[in-house]
């Protein structure tokens, strides 16, 4: 178990500094469900944005798509042809992109040779400023004891064979953000070499137009129901736009680089509260079939231990049979923001209950004003809505 | 041609007398899992050495595997390892300079379909293997799948009778997602002669050439008729469907590639003269309808009663299968096994000259221009 996750460059005599003040960012998965809303943090923040995304993606449908601080870069991140040109007029990255679906080698490639790839353009381009987004998923939830904190400091999952192919390959990646945090290369004879600057981000969940109903409610069973598994258990969860705000931040605070850094929001909900308020604003909502977290966790138990004393472990059953995949959806556990405000000189801005009213308004989110223009608070109205 | 035997590996068969050949792994991709949990488990097999472009997809290999050292250069590898096998998982237009290596280098080679892009290719490659003495596999991993061999018995003891028609058809939705579909970073499969076809007419040519009567014609089929079309339309895809029609002396044969119809399957039909046999290798059954000991009256009603049984019986041992994560890929292990039994014995493995040669005679044949409906 790795219990030592803010010590990223513990070597002496070398410097880790970044220049505070406007740079040029590239974002990889710049038009995610993420991305959009971290190149509009960014812009709004007085960057320049290379938005890196793939050949085929639309962009027109957002509407910082125009920005004239925004340039697209059409890279896919699987390959490194061209990718060094791409990436070295930045100063800096930020690295969102990651595949969630498909098998384990689909995820692989998408999320951990996009990784090394990037990384590889980083080193030869000479980018040393990387603000790492991880996840809440690297954490050894089955081992930690229940209604304890989990924090920057707890410790990591050690049997990712146990996961689900995620978990499994951002464990890998944190493990090439490491290596990467750990090069230090001289910049000029005699001069003390530069180490490169790295913030990891773990976000919690990430909710959000699009994203309301996700996998800490609840595990989908065919015909629009779904299990409701527990109630009392509070949500890891960050809004959308908070998120990206702490991500922007990011890139101007010396204080956070070498660190790992947990997002998550303040006064986080219970499952209950939060499926109030997803129920208020769902005009039809799956049937939800209620089971204990006590009954789920011991059903999972037996099915674990059934399959590791009689089929020698080689059964492959749904998630929530396994422990250590229910117990990172639905394990009662505490969690704090800390780090974040600390480090970062973040407040998340906005509430649950604001969240969701923006996420279901017709407001476009992403808006950002032209430079000179003055700020647009509420973003601008257009067709959409829960 | 016999296999010559590392003293090192043969060092690290200490606990069991039959000799080990050290194997090697290049490219990680989706079917280097089965080659490597094969060889994790083999007792003919010492896994020395895993290579890919990504350190990173060696590093994950090497531990997940317990496959000796990682490389990202194939070359230091076989100059290192010095393996006597080496399994080459690339894509296939890579096939050829990388296997020549490894033939030069002194090691038997398994390869992933299609061995080669052309006939021409595979013809260089086998004289390269000849000229080095060493044998040149190509991965026909579903003729020895269990219901195909169970296909292949009944036409040997004449159950069938004498084979008239053989069908293999596949069906896979490859247009609507996955990565045959992914137009950012297309499949290098893509560039193939067949386009994503490509990567499913190697199984299908040597199933069907592997259940047709044999015939003396030179070519090993006698006419070839084939409908490439792409219903889809787009840049990416060459072809998505292929229907073809193969005739060798009074057999019949169909080669039938669908991405629109559904579900997915990997149908084979062997009809012969006293009856047929069916099964699909996705959800595998065998079904087979043939004169029953009752008589003509009450043989039909005597194999529904089989066919029953077998569909409920093959119900519960699929759902187990899928359980147990055990999947159409049992026919690989099986000829895997089988080889390196044969090699390390000094034998000839179960894919020889004459298989390789028939199957990529019949690709060719199926994509010539004068052959095209």
């Amino acid at each position: 178990m790795n219990r030592d996750v803010n010590m990223m460059n513990p070597t002496a005599g070398v410097a880790a500094n970044i220049q505070v003040g406007p740079k040029k960012v590239f974002i990889t998965g710049a038009a995610g469900f993420v991305g959009q809303y971290v190149v509009a943090a960014v812009l709004r923040a007085g960057h320049e944005v290379l938005a890196n995304i793939r050949a085929k993606t639309d962009v027109e449908r957002i509407s910082w798509h125009d920005h004239p601080n925004v340039t697209f870069v059409r890279q896919d991140l699987r390959q490194r042809r061209g990718l060094v040109d791409a990436v070295a007029p930045a100063d800096a990255v930020i690295h969102l992109a990651a595949v969630k679906s498909g098998d384990f080698y689909d995820q692989f490639a998408g999320t951990v040779i996009a990784t090394e790839n990037l990384l590889w353009a980083m080193r030869s381009a000479g980018i040393k400023q990387l603000v790492a987004i991880s996840t809440f998923s690297v954490y050894d939830f089955l081992n930690m004891k229940p209604k304890r904190l989990l924090d920057e400091n707890s410790p990591i999952e050690s049997s990712p064979q146990n996961r689900d192919e995620y978990a499994q390959t951002k464990l890998i990646q944190e493990q090439l953000y490491r290596a990467f945090a750990a090069d230090a290369s001289e910049v000029a004879e005699g001069a003390k070499p530069i180490q490169n600057a790295v913030t990891i981000l773990r976000p919690g969940m990430i909710y959000g137009r699009d994203n309301l109903w996700h996998a800490l409610i609840g595990a989908e069973v065919g015909g629009n129901r779904m299990l409701k598994i527990g109630g009392k258990a509070t949500l890891p969860m960050t809004y959308v736009e908070n998120c990206a705000e702490a991500i922007a931040l990011a890139l101007n605070a010396p204080q956070a680089v070498g660190q790992t850094i947990n997002l998550v929001d303040d006064n986080l909900p219970t499952q209950k509260a939060y499926l109030a308020q997803l129920l208020a604003y769902t005009p039809e909502p799956p049937k939800l079939i209620p089971v204990s977290w006590f009954v789920m966790r011991s059903v999972a138990n037996l099915a674990w231990w059934y399959n590791q004393t009689f089929l020698s472990g080689q059964a492959k059953l749904p998630g929530i049979l396994v422990p250590a995949k229910l117990q990172g959806r639905f394990k009662p556990l505490k969690y704090n923001n800390n780090q974040a405000k600390a480090l970062l000189n973040w407040a998340p801005q906005y509430s649950l209950e604001t969240a969701f009213r923006r996420s279901c308004s017709a407001l476009d989110l992403v808006a950002v004003p032209l430079p000179d223009s003055p700020e647009i608070p509420e973003g601008i109205p257009i067709q959409v809505g829960c | 041609m016999t296999a010559v035997l590392n003293p090192t590996a043969q060092a690290l068969s200490k606990s069991t007398p039959k000799p080990v050949l050290k194997a090697a792994v290049i490219g990680t991709g989706v079917i280097s899992k089965q080659h490597l949990s094969f060889l994790q488990t083999c007792d003919r097999a010492a896994l020395v050495g895993v290579c890919d472009l990504s350190p990173a997809a060696v590093d994950y290999a090497v531990k997940t595997f317990q496959s000796g050292k990682g490389y990202t250069d194939y070359t230091q590898m076989l100059a290192h390892e010095k393996p006597d096998i080496v399994h080459i998982l690339t894509p296939p237009q890579t096939h050829l300079p990388i296997a020549t290596d490894c033939l030069r280098a002194g090691a038997h080679v398994i390869c992933e379909k299609p061995i080669a892009p052309t006939y021409k290719e595979f013809k260089d490659l086998w004289q390269i293997s000849r000229e080095c003495d060493r044998y040149l596999i190509e991965d026909h991993n579903y003729r020895f799948n269990g219901p195909v061999r169970s296909l292949q018995a009944l036409i040997e003891d004449g159950t069938l009778g004498e084979v008239q028609e053989v069908e293999i058809r596949m069906a896979l939705d490859l247009r609507s997602g996955g990565r045959y579909a992914d137009e950012n970073l297309p499949s290098p499969i893509h560039k193939m002669p067949a386009g994503v076809i490509h990567d499913f007419i190697t199984h299908l040519s040597y199933l069907l050439l592997s259940l047709m009567p044999h015939t003396d014609h030179p070519e090993g089929f006698d006419r070839v008729s084939a409908a490439w079309s792409n219903h889809g339309g787009g840049d990416l895809f060459k072809y998505d469907d292929l229907d073809a029609l193969v005739i060798s002396g009074q057999a019949h044969g169909r080669i039938r590639f669908s991405s629109y119809t559904a579900p997915d399957c990997f149908a084979i039909t062997v009809r012969g003269s006293r009856g047929y046999a069916e099964t699909d290798l996705f959800q595998p059954y065998l079904r087979c309808v043939v004169p029953r000991s009752v008589g003509k009256q009450l043989s039909p009603l005597v194999n529904h009663f089989y066919s029953g049984w077998e569909l409920m019986s093959a119900s519960v041992r699929n759902f187990r299968s899928k359980i147990m994560q055990r999947n159409a890929y049992d026919g690989l292990h099986y000829l895997l096994g089988e080889t390196y039994a044969a090699l390390s014995e000094g034998k000839a493995p179960l894919i020889g000259f004459e298989d390789m040669a028939r199957t990529s005679r019949l690709v060719e044949a199926l994509l010539a221009q004068e052959n095209r409906l």
